[in-house]
Order: C-alpha cells, then structure tokens, then sequence
C-alpha cells in the first residue's frame, strides 16, 4: 500500500512543499536542491524549517543525502503542543510563522509555539546565496532598493483577521511580540497559539470594501527613541492624503526585550469598511550592511508600499494571498470565492521565460518570470483548480488596478489529527 | 381476507349527529373557532399553575430542540446517480424473483439471470439500482457501505436467520441506510391464526432491530413462479417515493458500483505474460460526492489503487426529458445492465456476447430464456482459438432483409430532437446495409425467424465499435440493439462520439483547456463531419489513421494532437498495433466467420463487407497507410506547434493558462535541454541561468511590484481615490442615494399632533434628475434602480420580519441554505468538460476510470456476482498509521471473547482488511494498559496498525470470512477515535530482587538489575516487599554489579522477596493484509483467509503447549493425623476441681468370677412372707390409685362447676356495664341535643 507523493527540484517554494505535503499527506522529494551552486544543499535556515516541521509532526520522516540536495519527506500527523524553536536568524521568524499559520489550525492539540530569532528583518542581497542567485528577479523593491521579507508585525496585523474570516478563532488565537530581535543578531521571540478545528468555514469574500482606517506600528530598538517619531511624521505626511484616521503606534523596545542588534522598522495596515486589510512593512538595513537609512525616507517608502498595495487592492493582501487559498481549498466541499488583486509570484507558477511580453502590467501578474506556484502546488497536491475572473476596472473609477476573483470548490478536507471526544 | 360479511356503516344524512359533523367540518379550515373557544370559555384556557406552566413549556421546547439536527450544506446532486438497491437475504428467499419483479414491475421486461447490478429508470425523477448481495459476508460488507435502501428479504415460514441480524449489525456500523423489510414465502402457512402470529412476531422483532414502526411487506403468495403483481406494484411504489438520509461516510467519499469491466490490458503482453498485472477500465455511475481526476481508490476485496484516468461518458439510462406528463412511455423505461446480459448483449471481461435469442420489437414480452449463442470476440484469442471458439458465422451469404423491417427501428428510435435525428440515420444507413448482410447470414446459420432482432443486435455491435474508434475502448461499449428502451443508449452514443473525438484521456488533465473551450465548439461539429464522413464512408475513425483527417482537422485539431503525440504516448502505437492484427485478422476471417471484433478495425471491417470496394483496398493496405498517415502527421507537428505556439502569444492573455501552464509550455522545456545534447551521447553541462534561477529561488511571498508607480505624482495619486471612504461611493452605497431612497420609504408620514401629511418627495423628480445627469439609456438604468431598490426593500423586509423569532439555528440554516444555492450557481454554466476540472466528477455522472496494476486474478476470476465497488479516498487515506481505535466493544452477541495479538478482519471505511490488535482499557489516571483478553461486557480501547481514517468511521470486526460458521461471526464494534504514529499503551512488569545485607532500615538488594546503569535510571524508585514494606532505590552497588542500596520503612527479613512495579510500553504489531476475497476463484470467494491464530494454528498442526509440571492436577494423598493424648500434670490434677479432673473410671467389664457375688436363696417361710408382703403391697397400691381417681374427678367437677360461676358472673356485669353505657350514652345525647337546642334559643 504506497502512498502517492510528488517529486520537484530546486529548492524554490520548499515550504509551501513541505506545508502541503503535511496536509495532503503525500510525500514529497525534492532533488537538486542549489545542486550547480557553491554551497550546495539546505541552507540552515531550511534546515531549521524541518526541524520545526519535525517538532509540530509525529511520525515524520526525513531523509537528506550527504550533501543536502536531495530530500525526502514523508510527513507524520500533525501533532501540535508546546513547541519551542530557535529560528535561524538568516530568515526572519515571518517565514516560520508563515508555515505555521497554515498548519496550525489542523493539529492534534492546540499550537502553542514560542519562535526565537529575527522578529523583523529585511534581507541585504549581498547576504544570502539564494537570494544574491535571484538578485534581479526576487521581491527587490525598487522603491528604496531593497528586498522585504513580511514580518512578524505584518502577519499580525493580516493573517489573524484573516484566519477569523475563515472559523478559526476564538480565545486561542494569538500572535504576540515577546521581544523585537532585528539582524543580523536577532534575539526576538513571538508566541503564536492557534485552536483547533475540524474543519474550515468556506468564505466569500468578494467585497473589499473601501479603508476606513490606517494603522501602524513604528518600532525602533537600540536606537534612539525619536527614530520611531520621525518615520511616524514621514509616513503620515504621505498617507494623510487620503484619509485622515490614522494612527502610528511608536514601540520602542528596551533591554532584554530589544534583542541583540539594533534597527528600526515601520509596518503599516489599512483595513476597510468590511473589515479587510492590507499591510505594508519596511525595515532598517541590518547593522553593518548596506548604507544606513534615513527613518524619514523608510516612513516614505512604507506608506507608498501600502499605497501600492491599496492600489493592488482585493479582499487580502499579497502576502497572505497564499494563505487564503489554502484555507480555501481545505475547506468543506462548498464554493469559495476570493478577490484578489494581481496574484503574487508566489502564488503563481509562471513557467515561460522566454516569453515576457504575455506579463504586461494590465495582466496582473508580475513581469517576474520562473515562479514556481502556489495554486500549481495545490493542484499537485489537492487536486483543486480556481476558477480565476479578471475584474476589470473602469477608466474613471478610481479603484486602483484589475482585480482577480478566484472561485474553488473545497477539497472537504477534514482535520485528521484531532481527536474525538 | 376474512369472507365475514358485516353491515356497512350508515352515514347519518340528518338529524343532530349529522348537524353537529357538518358545522365542524365547516368550522375546520379557519382558526377562529379556537379563538370564538378562548373567548367563549376562558376559564378553560386560563393559567392555573405557573410551575405546571412552565414546566410544559420546557417541555415544549425540549422537544423542540430534540428535534434539530445540525444543519448540513445540501450538496444533493441535480440530476442523483441511480439509487442503490441493495436486495439481501439468506439462500432461497427469493431474491432474485423479487428484483426480476420488480424490473417487471418498472420496465416490463423480463431478465434472466440478475448478475451484476442492474439499472432501470422506475420515475421521473428516479433510477434505481438492484443488486442482489449474496450470502457471503465479504459481499455483506461491502454492499452495506454503499446501500441506499437495503430490501431485507426474511422467509417467513423459517423466521429470521443470522444472516439477516449479521446485515443489520454490518448496517448499523456504517451508517443506518432505509431498510424495507419484505417477509416471503408466507404461502406455506396453512392456517390462517399461525400466520397472523407469525407476521406479528416477526413484524416486533424487526422493529426492535430497526425503528419502531419500520416498514414491513409481506408477499403473500407466488403465482407462476412470481409475486403477485399488485404486491410487487405497491413494493414498487415505496421503494419510488421513498426519501433517503445521507450517510456521514458516503456524503464525503466518491464511490462507484461498477457496472461494467473491461481488460485493457495489450494482448501481446498478455501472451508473453498472462500472469502480468492487468489495465482495467470500470465504468459506473458516480456516487456520494465529486471525485478527483488522479486520485486514490480502494476496490473492496482487491486493494489500494491509483486511478490512471477518469473520464466521463454520456448516460447510458438517462432520466427523461422535462415534460408534462404523468407517466413514462415505453421508451422511457430504460434498463441498463451490461453485465446481466440485458438486450441481447453481455459484456464479459474480454468479449462482448450477444444473445440472438431476445425479444422482438413486436412482441417485447416474448422471451422466456435467455440463451448466448455467440461469442464474437476473443481479443486475446489467436486466430485459431477464436475461429475454433466462435460457433456462428456471421457472413455466409443469405436472403436479404425487407427494407420495412429494418426501418421499423428507425422509426421507433424518435427520442432526441432534429440533430441527433439526423445522425442516427447517417450513421444507420450504413448499419442497416451491413446488418442487412449481417443478419440474414446469422439467420441462416441459426435458422432463426426473428431476424430484426439479429440485425439490431448487430447494428449495437456496429456501432459501439464505431464509438470506440476513438482508441478509448477497446472493448467496445455495444449496446443491446434492440425494444425502444435501447433507444437513449445510441443518442448517448452520438454525443459520447463526439467528446471522443477529442480524445480526453490523452489531456493531460488540466490542458490549457481554455483554448478547448474555444474550440469545444468547432471540435463538435468537426467530430460530426469527421463522423457523417466516416459513416458515408464506412470509417468512423476518429483515430489519427485516416488521411482525410488529418487534411480536415483544422490547426487546433492538429494542436491536440501533436501535443499527444509529443506526449509520448505509446498506448496509441499499441493500438496501432492492435488495428493491424485484427484487421488481419478480421480480413482473413470474413468468409468464414465474423468474430466482431470490438476494436475499431472490425469496424471497418464490417463496413467492408456491406459495401465498398475501394474502402475494402484501403483496409486491407491500412497498415501501410495508417504508418504515412503517423508520418505525415508528424511532419506537420513542428510546424503546427510553433504556429500554435504563435497563436498562444498574440492570444489575449489567458489567466488560468498562466497560472495552470498549458501543455505546450511543458513540453517544449524538455526539447530545450535535448538540444545540449551532442552526437547523441554527451550532454553539455551548461548551467542553466533561468532554470536554476527558477528553481533555487529565494522561498519570500512577498510581492513587492518591479514598476512600483510614481507615487508623488497627482494622478496616481488619484488613481486609488476612490479605495477610501473619504472617495467616491458607488451609486448604490452613496450616503446621500441611500438618504433618498429611506426618504422614499419613509417619507410619507403624519404629524400626529399638527394632523399635517407629509409627503416623500415623488420618485418621479428623482428620475427626472436623473434624466438630466445621464441622458443615454436612462431607461435602463431607470429599470435596474427599481430592480435594485425592490431587492432591498424585500431583504430589509425579510431581514426586520424574520428578526422576529430569528434563532441561532435559523440563521445557521439560512447561510447553509444561500452556500448550497452558490454551490449549484457557481459552475453551472459552464461546460463539463471544464466544469470536471474545477470541481471534480459530478456525482450522477456515468464515469469511467482506468485502473493499471490490477492483479490479473481481478479478471482471470471476475464473478459478476460479486459487487465492484470503486471507494475513493480522501486526502491522506492512503497512508497506514496505528490508530486507536477507542471504544471497541465484543458484540454482545458473538460467544466468545478477543485475545489480544489474535489477528482480526476489520471493516473499516471502505476497507476489508486483517490486523492485529492490541487491546487496553483507560486507567484512572489516563494510562492506557494492555489488557490480555477483550472484557465481556464492557468497552475497551483496541490499536490496530492500519489505514489513516477520519475519526467518527465506524467498524466492525470478524474473525474469519470464510465460509459458514455457527454463530453470531460479527465479534466487535466501534468507532475510530483517534489516529496517531505513535502507542501509548503499555503493561505492567514487576521486577524481583532478593536482598543480601540488611542493616536497620536500609537494605542491599541484588538480582534486579544487571549493570549499574540500569540502577542509575531507577534511582528513586519506590520498591516495596510481598509483605508490604516500602522503600526507595538509593544508589547502585559496585559489586556485584546490579545491586543497589534501598531504604525501607521498616526492617525486611532476608526471606522478603523485593519488587519493583513498573510499566513497559507495547509496540503494535505492523500488520495490514487486505482481504483479497475478489481475487479468489470463481465458486471460491468466500473462502479467503489470512494469517490464523495461534489457537487455530496449534488446533491445525496438532501442537499442544507442554504444561508447567505444577500446575497440573494430581491425586490428593492426605496423611493420617495423630493426636497425641492429653497429659495433666499430678499438681494441677490435684487442683482442679472434680469436675474437671480427669476421671479414670473406665468401663464396667464383666465382673470377674471371684468378685461376683452369690445368688441368695430364701427359706420357705421367707417366701411366704415375701408373697403376703407383695400382696399386700398390690391391694394398697390399686386402693390409692383409684382414691386418686376419684379426687381428680370431683376435682374437675369443681373446676367446671367454678368456670360456670365465673361466667354468670360476667355475664351479669357486662349486662349492667351495657346499661350503664346506654344511660350514659343517653345522656350525653341529651345533653348535646339541649345544648344546641339552647344555644339556638340562646339565640
């Protein structure tokens, strides 16, 4: 009785992989990982990423070769609990959290997981392998010349509303900043506990809504306090175009709660009239890299990101676009529908990249080619297509850019792990 | 029954009785008469206690709420699959009559042998589904999980066997479907009061089993070997309008009851290999919910498997067409039963027969047996095996048919409109000309009259094999050709036809279908054409052999077909393959004998023989050509593809494309790394920028924009103006439309106190405004407001009306009913072949999966008897996990009880599989502890190593499947609670040492350890002696090694043994052994069995446990007890009293002799004396006895004459008491009566 699984290469998407195979219960193998690179193999923070994924599953089983290229995973049950994990400080703790948002609500025992390491975190190219491979075609914000990674804050601020929309909530649900750890030192923790359920609620969400209200959170740490006020005058300066309701919380952390490097960072959130919201978060250069920012110019830039986002526009934003499709896919055997705005790179797979004239701006994709793709991972691993609908939008409407609907029927997958009483 | 005339009842027309039941039935309908009662007699309807009050009310409400359900989404399918008629009993009960009945009943056919499932369309709006489930527990089991309503066929002259309670337990566990009770053989009663009895009898029992109430039928009787009609009839009609409940397990697993098999498999493997694994293709309706492409199933009785393809076909036994009228015609009560042999043709696993002996259209009801004549193909036969087994040929030459009779079918088969119309009769005219042919010869051959029947037979085979050119049955689907019913299987055929033409399964599955979609259109008519085409020309092949079509095919055609070709598909050069030996093979036939092959070749073939000659040439050169035509084909394939490639850029881009791929993209990629290649042989190792790149990118979902906007500028700015609320409303949520339109509502009011009427302003200025603002189609615009505003208006009407009394549950209700409506609106317009891709197979949907892998005993040993269910599995169902499974429980009924380690055949979702489990029970504080045996009456928890399930499956277990056994063979129930990898459970192990120094409280200890280490890891533990001192393990002891120092609460004595409790966890043994009962040979099925126990194994090898020698028993030899005599020391003899002195007196013996005194003898005289003296004495002694006498009489005498006077004397005084109570009484009455008196003249 062999089980199905799939095979991939490359270490791209690794942990929506591995995610879904959790989920699906399939194996999964990936061979060639960073095969042709200097430094072959998992890197550490991937490493770490199994080790967590050991931690949250029973009866999982990983094999790695010698030199780290090629992985087999078979996943356990998942099992939940108390979990403490030592993230590795290359990558924030977001890509953790990420993977645990889509897992957590289908364990045995409620989550309740304490991730040590970089709470907020913007990744220098010149830093990371992987990333310096992909220089000129990963999320590089030409805004101000660097590459975000979505934080702790961020996810705070989006997935957990989001998660409600979908049934799962109630008391457990929580997202805590513990302590702040910037890079490269980290030393931030984040308490994240997520309650179980059987099953999804499938969702329509078709109706963003317009914001009512931006919010923020201007962090600073092992800096002068007055960082967190300038970024707040600057950011304001900009948004206050548009809506006067806006707040910018200033959080300045100190001593044990400040982690080990110093740093400074703003997370901005716009939530509209029907409670959906949409983030943008910037971060200081590590300490040591790169040449050091102007608080006045990351306020700018955040709040033009999250106008960027505002024009995108759709019910989540890209960050957590994947997240919401899984949800919806695991749902009950019901149609679900989404609006979308142009669908992140992530979460497509675009195969052709010899053809980039089909990736013009009003095909709301990016002109970013070879992404390997969430929805193609979930068609792998469910068996799910979406129906996908561009929304045009009007000349004269002043809505921003086209909006995506995506329709699914679920996949009534159930929770498997929890235990009946 | 009771012949007992009585008196009928009178109505009475008039007087009171009759006004009173007229002004009632007057008064029913309106509910004022409960009013006019309330206001009339309020008494009666007042509260007479608050706290009975309430009480009722609570009571009220209970019931209320005990009613509810949780609501579920209505996931029912449109158009419901067939429902599944499960038809169970012990042998000889009569369940096949009552399905032929029934079938009688519905379609007014008569069939033969019931063997597979068999369909029929009974109503409008249902089709039903019977399948006989034989004794076998195997079939029991499986037919269970997939029942809809079970007829439960009881012989009531033997009452209920165990069989019947066996079903009801199996049903029980897999969720409760409608069962319909049907007592049979009630004809053997002779006497009409045991009849009563026993239909009372049975008809309690049944309902204890089932419900109170359930539904029991009887069948009194059998006239000529069948039911009586009208019985059967109302049987029919429950079973038509009987409501069925959705099971938990089958609403959220896909399943289909195979009604059809075909072997896939390529025969040249077969003869190299005939053990190979086979290709199976099933086909069934699909049930219980949507079905993925490449999924997983569990075929009961056979194993795990991953489905190759799915495709769906048109329905076979469609339900009517929307109409008015009541009844079904003739033509609509279809049958469908490939595997029954129903309309002359049978499917087996590798041939098609057709029965020639089968009604004719005249005369439907004309077929009492049913007798294969032919079998006409034998795939896997060589030439001189299947000319050696086909007993008929076909073309022999004889008379031609009329052209009436052959168009009597025509004309019967009005079933579609126009268009199918018009192709059947392209299509026919061929046929008929071969059938013509065809038929006659059979004719001949058999020398049989009823030729039409032949010819239609014929034409069915025809013209499946002209289907199933589409290379996707190779194994035609032909069609009983013959009664009207066959009429809705060949218009499905059209449109199957055409949806080959396209052939689905070499898609892959998620094809840039939206070009598809485009072309769905086009691709049609081009099948029709292709198909009007082949039908003039006697080749129907939609194939890729003919020249013509490839000229034809326009370039998407071509598209898809490169993109085959590029797939690789070796199938399609195996059925190349196959098309040249069968037309060999057919070629050299055709004088003798027509095994009608069901590949297509025959086909043509077929057409051959009717007419030209030309086509004749071009068969027999077919492999030459079909290998120019492949050739040319490819030729053409470059080209094309590039083109298409073309055509795919300046396309409008295409989302799902982008997201989904298309086929091109992945097969282009491949082509770009051969390329590196050199001479074949050597690859340039060229590290690939963009592949790498795209491969071993950074893992960030964050989507930060390559051309971010200009944000300083003003229009950009502008640009996302209106995403806030400080922007532009749309019309319909604007504040000040909103304002409006409440004033429209609610404008119009009275000032109550100034009696002033204010108006709303008019709609009529608004529109006038609106006139003014937008001047072109205001109409329209007008039109869509008022739509509009009259759909809030109800929905705010809804929403206050419904607040009323809204509950939590009926909001519940509500959302669950708006996500079924979305789920059936959602896809509904678009077309299946896309529509299977978003959502899955439809349940309803006649679908057929191809299976590789099969074990070849699956076909070699295929009983149609025996039910092929198809389960789906869910999303990680696959993967064998240990799961609890908690709350087992020993069937009350089952004798014995479960060992653990005793493998145990569970059923469990759709698996029948033996494991070995472990028993345990929940301690109190949760420890999970093994236990040895199952407990008699209790539950306890069970771990099996098996299948992931999802919690809330229940099972059942039995001990073996084989054969008959006496007694109840279901031995344990339960429900899954739990899954997990790992166990928990664990028993109890003591461990002995024996100490070897004791000091005061602390002891040396030795023998329970071996290494100090393992004392290490017991540090602390507490111990404790068989007499119950305890202590705690101190430390390890160097020497000897295993030794360790305890402390004990008291001193221990070196005879105290010391133990120590401890638990040790049990692994689960890994065993999952599917019951492969399908797999058996025929007649053989039920005779599966996997591992045996010990018991049984030591029971069949005759082996016997050597017994501890001391415990067995032995003769009990008791020793004699000897008492030593008491001994009193002298002292204290002394002292006691003489009571308590041991006494030596002994026995008198015998005196001796000398102490024995003398006898004395008197003298004479003294004699005398001694008489007189006696004498004397005697006369004294009566005197005294008789003066004694006498003073006890007078004595008595006294006593009466005392007793007399005693008695006068009470007497006496209870005399004066009386009168004395009666004076009294007297005067008290006197004294009440004056007191009254005077207290009244007082007054």
């Amino acid at each position: 009785m062999a089980s199905q699984g799939l095979t991939y290469e490359g270490c791209n998407f690794f942990r929506q992989r591995l995610v879904l195979s959790t989920l699906s219960g399939k194996w999964v193998k990936i061979k060639n990982i960073r095969s042709k690179d200097d430094s072959p193999g998992l890197q550490d923070f991937e490493a770490s990423f199994i080790r967590l994924m050991d931690k949250i599953t029973n009866g999982t089983r990983i094999e790695i070769n010698q030199t780290g290229t090629v992985l087999y995973y078979q996943p356990g049950l998942l099992f939940g609990g108390q979990v403490e994990h030592e993230c590795n400080p290359q990558r924030s703790i977001g890509y953790y959290l990420e993977a645990l948002l889509m897992l957590a609500p289908f364990m045995k025992k409620p989550l309740r997981a304490v991730l040590r390491g970089v709470t907020n975190d913007q990744k220098d190219p010149s830093v990371s392998p992987a990333a310096s491979a992909s220089e000129n075609n990963s999320s590089h914000c030409c805004i101000c010349n660097t590459i975000h990674v979505h934080t702790v804050d961020t996810l705070k601020v989006t997935s957990i509303p989001l998660m409600k929309s979908f049934g799962i909530d109630g008391e457990g649900l929580e997202l805590k900043i513990m302590k702040r750890g910037m890079p490269p030192g980290g030393g931030g923790e984040v308490l994240f506990t997520c309650p179980v359920r059987r099953t999804i609620r499938p969702v329509q969400l078709t109706d963003p809504g317009k914001i009512k209200r931006i919010r923020g959170t201007a962090y600073s740490v092992r800096v002068s306090p007055q960082i967190a006020n300038r970024i707040v005058d600057s950011a304001r300066s900009i948004l206050n175009k548009f809506i006067p309701d806006i707040y910018i919380y200033t959080d300045h952390m100190k001593g044990g709660n400040a982690g080990k490097s110093p740093g400074f960072g703003l997370a901005l959130v716009a939530e509209s009239t029907n409670g959906m919201f949409l983030s943008a978060e910037l971060a200081s250069n590590p300490q040591g890299q790169g040449s050091p920012m102007l608080p006045e110019d990351l306020g700018c830039n955040c709040a033009k990101l999250l106008l960027e986002e505002v024009y995108r526009g759709g019910c989540v934003d890209s960050t957590n676009q994947s997240l919401a499709l899984l949800y919806m896919t695991l749902g009950q055997q019901d149609v679900s529908k989404l609006l979308l705005g142009p669908l992140s790179p992530y979460t497509i797979w675009f195969l052709l990249s010899s053809r980039p004239n089909l990736a013009d701006p009003g095909l709301l994709l990016s002109p970013l080619p070879s992404r390997r793709e969430f929805l193609r991972h979930i068609r792998d691993f469910f068996q799910i297509m979406f129906k996908i609908e561009v929304q045009k939008q009007e000349d004269e409407s002043r809505r921003g850019g086209d909006k995506v609907l995506m329709t699914c029927m679920g996949a009534g997958y159930a929770n498997i792990s929890k235990t009946l009483k | 029954m009771e012949a007992k005339e009585q008196k009928r009842h009178q109505r009475k027309q008039s007087g009171p009785k009759a006004e009173r039941k007229k002004s009632r039935k007057q008064r029913a309908p309106g509910a004022e008469p409960d009013e006019d009662e309330r206001r009339r007699n309020p008494r009666a309807f007042a509260v007479q206690s608050a706290v009975r009050m309430a009480k009722t009310f609570h009571r009220a409400q209970d019931l209320k709420t005990k009613k509810h359900h949780i609501p579920l989404v209505d996931r029912t399918p449109l158009e419901p699959p067939p429902v599944v008629v499960v038809v169970v009993g012990p042998p000889r009960v009569g369940k096949s009559t009552i399905i032929r009945c029934l079938i009688k009943n519905f379609t007014r056919q008569k069939l033969g042998d019931i063997c597979g499932p068999v369909t029929i369309v009974s109503g409008k709006k249902r089709r039903l589904t019977f399948i006989e489930c034989g004794n076998d527990i195997n079939t029991m089991i499986d037919l269970a999980k997939v029942a809809d309503l079970v007829l439960m066929l009881i012989d009531a002259s033997f009452g209920f066997e165990m069989e019947t309670f066996e079903f009801l337990n199996i049903l029980q566990v897999h969720g409760f479907p409608r069962i319909m009770g049907v007592l049979t053989h009630l004809d053997s009663f002779k006497n009409n009061k045991t009849l009563r009895k026993t239909k009372k009898r049975l008809k309690h029992r049944f309902w204890t089993e089932v419900y109170q109430g359930a539904k029991l039928f009887y069948l009194s009787g059998m006239v000529h070997g069948e039911y009586q009609a009208q019985e059967v009839k109302n049987l029919g009609r429950f079973i038509s309008v009987m409501k069925f409940r959705p099971l938990v397990w089958q609403t959220s697993h896909p399943y289909v009851v195979a009604d059809r098999m075909e072997d896939l498999t390529d025969p040249e493997t077969l003869r190299v290999d005939p053990k190979c694994d086979r290709t199976v293709s099933l086909y069934g309706y699909l049930r219980g919910t949507y079905l993925k492409n490449k999924g997983q199933v569990h075929i009961p009785g056979v194993g795990d498997f991953a489905v190759a393809d799915v495709s769906f076909l048109p329905d076979p036994c469609p339900l009517p067409e929307e109409q008015k009228k009541r009844a079904l015609n003739q033509k609509e009560r279809l049958l469908y039963a490939p595997m029954a042999g129903v309309g002359g043709v049978v499917y087996d696993k590798d041939a098609v027969y057709i029965d020639l002996v089968s009604s004719h259209v005249d005369q439907p009801q004309m077929r009492p047996t049913a007798e294969l004549v032919q079998s006409l193909i034998g795939t896997h036969a060589t030439l001189d095996a299947k000319l050696a087994a086909s007993k008929v040929s076909l073309f022999s030459g004889a008379a031609a048919m009329t052209p009436g009779e052959q168009q009597a079918p025509l004309e019967n088969r009005v079933w579609d409109p126009v268009t199918q119309r018009e192709r059947r009769k392209a299509v026919f005219s061929d046929d008929e000309e071969e059938g013509d042919g065809d038929e006659s010869y059979e004719g001949d051959e058999e020398g049989q009259s009823e030729q039409g029947d032949d010819e239609e037979g014929l034409q069915g085979g025809d013209e499946e094999e002209k289907s199933s050119g589409a290379r996707e049955s190779k194994v035609g689907e032909a069609r009983r050709g013959q009664d009207e019913e066959e009429k809705a299987p060949r218009v499905k055929r059209q449109r199957l036809e055409r949806v080959e033409a396209k052939p689905p399964v070499e898609m892959p599955a998620f094809a840039d279908s939206e070009d598809d979609l485009e072309m769905s259109g086009d691709d049609g008519e081009q099948s029709e054409e292709d198909e009007r085409e082949g039908a003039e020309g006697g080749t129907a092949d939609s194939g890729h052999c003919s020249e013509e079509e490839v000229d034809d095919d326009d370039e998407d055609e071509a598209e898809d077909d490169n993109e085959e070709k590029q797939d690789g598909k070796e199938e399609e050069d195996d059925e190349e393959d196959d098309d040249y030996d069968d037309d060999e093979d057919s070629d050299m036939e055709t004088e003798v004998t027509a095994p009608v092959n069901i590949s297509k070749p025959v086909k043509a073939k077929v057409s051959v023989l009717s007419e030209e000659a030309e086509e004749d040439d071009g068969d027999a050169g077919e492999l030459g050509n079909e290998s120019t035509g492949a050739l040319r084909w490819k030729e053409g394939l470059a080209q094309k593809a590039s083109e298409a490639f073309l055509r795919q850029q300046q396309a409008a881009p295409n989302l799902r494309k982008l997201v989904y791929g298309s086929v091109i993209e992945e097969q282009n990629s491949p082509s770009d790394e051969d390329a590196d290649e050199i001479g074949g042989l050597f690859r340039v190792s060229r590290p690939e920028k963009s592949r790498s790149r795209r491969v071993d990118a950074m893992d960030c979902s964050r989507f930060v924009p390559d051309s971010p906007h200009d944000w300083d500028q003003e229009e950009v700015l502008n640009s996302i103006r209106d995403c806030f609320v400080t922007g532009k409303w749309e019309e319909s949520k604007d504040a000040a439309t909103l304002l409006k339109e409440d004033e429209e509502l609610y404008g119009d009011f009275e000032d109550l106190e100034t009696g002033e009427v204010h108006h709303g302003k008019p709609a009529k200025e608004e529109d006038s405004e609106e006139e003014v603002m937008v001047k072109e189609d205001a109409e329209e615009e007008q039109k869509k407001k008022r739509l509009e505003k009259k759909r809030r208006l109800k929905e705010r009407f809804d929403s206050e009306y419904d607040d009323g009394d809204a509950t939590y549950f009926d909001d519940l209700k509500e959302e669950m009913q708006k996500q079924a409506e979305l789920n059936r609106a959602e896809f509904e317009n678009i077309d299946d072949e896309a529509r299977v891709q978003y959502e899955g197979f439809r349940p309803g949907m006649y679908i057929r999966m191809e299976i590789p892998g099969l074990p070849c005993e699956f076909v070699n040993n295929f009983d149609p008897h025996y039910p092929i269910i198809l389960g789906g599995l869910g999303a990680s169902e696959g993967n064998v996990a240990v799961s609890p499974l908690q709350g087992l429980k020993k069937h009350r009924w089952h004798q014995r009880i479960l060992k653990t380690r005793d493998p145990l055949i569970l059923s469990l979702g759709w698996r029948r599989f033996q494991s070995i489990p472990l028993y345990h029970i929940e301690d109190h504080n949760g420890r999970h502890r093994l236990l040895k045996y199952t407990p008699q009456h209790m539950h306890c928890g069970a771990t099996i190593w098996g299948p992931i399930t999802p919690q809330g499956t229940g099972f059942l277990a039995v001990q073996s499947v084989s054969g008959t056994q006496a007694g109840f063979r279901i031995a344990a129930t339960g429900v899954i609670l739990d899954l997990d990898k790992s166990v928990t459970i664990v028993k109890k192990l003591k461990l002995i040492g024996y100490p070897y120094k004791i000091f005061k409280n602390t002891a040396f200890i030795k023998g329970m350890f071996n290494t100090m280490l393992e004392v290490a890891k017991f540090e602390g533990a507490s111990v404790r002696t068989v007499s119950g001192i305890r202590g705690q393990i101190k430390k390890a002891l160097r020497t000897p090694s295993g030794a360790y120092r305890a402390t004990f609460e008291d001193r221990i004595l070196m005879s105290d043994i010391v133990l120590l409790r401890s638990w040790c966890p049990v692994s689960v043994p890994q065993l999952y052994n599917p019951v492969t009962s399908l797999l058996q040979p025929v007649g053989q099925k039920d005779s599966w069995s996997g591992m045996r126990t010990l018991g049984q194994l030591k029971r069949d090898l005759g082996l016997r446990n050597k017994p501890n020698q001391d415990s067995l028993y032995k003769p009990v030899v008791r020793t004699k007890r000897h008492f030593n005599p008491l001994h009193i020391p002298k002292q204290l003899q002394k002292a006691l009293p003489f009571k308590s002195k041991p006494k030596q007196d002994q026995k008198k013996g015998k005196t001796p002799r000398h102490l024995q005194r003398p006898a004395v003898i008197r003298e004479p005289h003294e004699r005398k004396v001694a008489a007189l003296l006696t004498a004397l004495s005697t006369v004294h002694n009566y005197k005294t006895k008789k003066a004694k006498a006498e003073q006890h009489a007078k004595h008595k005498e006294f006593l009466k004459q005392k007793e007399r006077e005693e008695m006068e004397k009470l007497k006496r005084q209870k005399e004066a008491r009386k009168k004395m109570y009666r004076i009294m009484g007297q005067k008290e009455k006197k004294r009440e009566r004056s007191s009254l008196k005077g207290s009244s003249k007082d007054d």
